[in-house]
């Protein structure tokens, strides 16, 4: 079995005459949290989108626990065991937490393959239960609950359904420091399970306490991949703005 | 939080409610069975266009070519059977022109990217001025009588039309498709958060497609009940139906912007919309009234139902 979970070689990606991946190599081994930094426009965002099906490399090669993959919907990357957890697109707001924990993967029953709600509303509730989230009631709307709350569900909704591999976009960005810590302890536990983790943000110190490994991208390149027992917060953030200023006019 | 069922449908019934009283100590005659027996079959012809309507404005889209779709499918319809064809050959060829129509509104909208209220906007225009011009104007009369067309809109007693039938079936299905099934869940998820949606995989595109077909699919079959009740098409038939069913829909609490909404309130919106109509007449108002009066409606049911929404889904 392959050392790595995830592996990507070489991906470029153009949107219009825009170079946002100049050939990028970037990988996850097993049980893994990497942290992915870099600042707004970095290519962040893109590389997982590529990474997960939402859009299609120019070139590059994708190998998912040593088979080259080649999604063509987020929902073939989910069958293998990709979750992604992304800021405001994680959860339905209007929607109830059931509904929201089972979208896509729906438990029917019967002749007519109806919805089994009673089980679905059970297995929802045991499974915040079981990574230590306590919700009111599971037919409560997404949109009564906090920011924390939400990236809670969606990551207990990952575990459940036996991801290997959680991407986090920007879990911690709209948070208070207390659910911020509360977030990244989830984190750990997914880490705990087996499971590897991707971890997008611009903030170095939130990411640093969890992650094993860094990757900084900076304008579509690779500017740096560090062990944790490499480096440093300080260091991350001097090579990040090294490289922005050398590349900005700003 | 209070909770207890039928909350999201609770402005719809209070509203009915206050209407039936109202009607019955205005007029003697509004609780005649003769009565009620036309406010079902008024209700029941324009609720079946809403309840397609309703699902497509859930899932975030919106069509206003209902009303001309109303009249082209029973037009076709009595086209074919008037040159000798079939009874059941021109309903199933008239019914896949309405779901064709529907695949247009929907193959347009999601691979332009206009939005669907100006694709259905022009589809509306246009289908209706084929109507006119194919008729020149005139409406066209059933020139034999047909069965099939009897079990739409036909009567089957005491001022009872199968048409009513046909709407309650039609609620109960569109009801469980909706609150009970994975489809369903993936109509509320498309028009609530599309990008979640797209994210965690759900083919939001054919949602949308499948329920555009649905929409036009309702409208003629709707048009076809009308059909079978006065044996007549005129080319003007449906004309600003379109505007009563996302009455009917936003009435019974659907939300205009998607991710949220019930066949259920739709059903009663149909229904007060019916009610309102033929117990002003009853009340001695001039029929001009109510227009006016319907506007008024949908002004305040709107406003109480964004407040329950607040309450109950945030």
């Amino acid at each position: 079995m392959s050392e790595y979970l995830v592996e990507m070689r070489g991906i470029k990606k153009s949107f219009g005459r825009v170079q946002a991946l100049k050939g990028v190599d970037f990988w996850v081994k097993r049980n893994e949290i990497v942290g992915l930094l870099g600042d707004n426009g970095a290519g962040k965002s893109t590389l997982i989108k590529i990474l997960v099906g939402y859009y299609r490399p120019d070139e590059g090669e994708i190998y998912f626990e040593g088979r080259k993959v080649s999604f063509k919907s987020p929902w073939d990357s989910r069958k293998l065991g990709i979750e992604t957890v992304y800021q405001d697109l994680a959860l339905v707001n209007l929607m109830p937490i059931w509904r929201n924990f089972f979208l896509g993967r729906e438990v029917m029953k019967g002749p007519f393959g109806t919805l089994d709600v009673k089980r679905m509303k059970k297995i929802t509730i045991e499974a915040l239960k079981d990574i230590g989230i306590f919700v009111r009631s599971p037919d409560e709307t997404v949109a009564f609950l906090s920011g924390g709350e939400r990236q809670a569900i969606a990551i207990a909704r990952a575990i459940h359904f036996g991801a290997k591999l959680l991407i986090l976009d920007e879990p911690t960005a709209a948070l208070s420091v207390g659910e911020t810590q509360r977030v990244l302890e989830h984190i750990l536990e997914a880490k705990r399970r087996g499971i590897a983790v991707i971890f997008i943000t611009h903030n170095i110190y939130h990411v640093y306490e969890v992650a094993d490994r860094f990757v900084l991208l900076e304008k579509g390149e690779k500017i740096g991949d560090l062990e944790k027992s490499e480096t440093t917060p300080e260091k991350i953030m001097e090579i990040i703005a090294a490289s922005s200023v050398g590349t900005m006019s700003r | 939080m209070i909770r207890f069922p039928l909350m999201k449908e609770l402005g719809a019934i209070v509203g009915i409610v206050v209407f039936f009283i109202l009607f019955s100590v205005l007029s003697d005659r509004f609780l005649s069975m003769d009565n009620l027996a036309s406010i079902f079959t008024m209700a029941s012809e324009l609720g079946i266009v809403a309840i397609g309507i309703t699902l497509l404005m859930i899932s975030g889209e919106f069509d206003l070519s209902v009303g001309s779709v109303y009249a082209v499918v029973p037009m076709a319809m009595a086209i074919l059977i008037n040159k000798g064809q079939p009874d059941v050959i021109a309903l199933i060829i008239s019914l896949l022109l309405g779901a064709s129509l529907g695949l247009l509104n929907g193959i347009v909208t999601l691979k332009t990217g206009i939005p669907s209220f100006i694709t259905t906007l022009g589809t509306m225009m246009f289908w209706r001025g084929i109507l006119l011009a194919v008729t020149g104007g005139f409406p066209i009369m059933l020139e034999r009588n047909s069965r099939v067309l009897n079990i739409f809109g036909g009567s089957i007693a005491g001022g009872l039309r199968y048409s009513g039938v046909w709407f309650i079936i039609l609620a109960i299905v569109f009801w469980i498709i909706l609150e009970r099934t994975r489809y369903g869940n993936w109509v509320f998820a498309t028009g609530g958060n599309l990008g979640a949606a797209k994210a965690l995989g759900i083919p939001t595109d054919r949602v949308k497609i499948v329920n555009f077909i649905i929409s036009s699919l309702l409208a003629g079959l709707a048009g076809i009940t009308t059909f079978g009740r006065f044996k007549i098409v005129d080319p003007t038939l449906g004309q600003g139906m379109e505007l009563e069913a996302i009455a009917s829909a936003v009435i019974g609490g659907t939300l205009l912007s998607g991710g949220f909404g019930s066949v259920l309130g739709t059903f009663i919106g149909a229904f007060m919309i019916g009610m309102v109509r033929s117990g002003l007449v009853l009340a001695g108002a001039p029929a001009y009234w109510y227009r006016a009066f319907i506007g008024v409606i949908l002004i305040v049911a709107a406003i109480i139902n964004a407040r329950i929404r607040k309450k109950v889904a945030g």
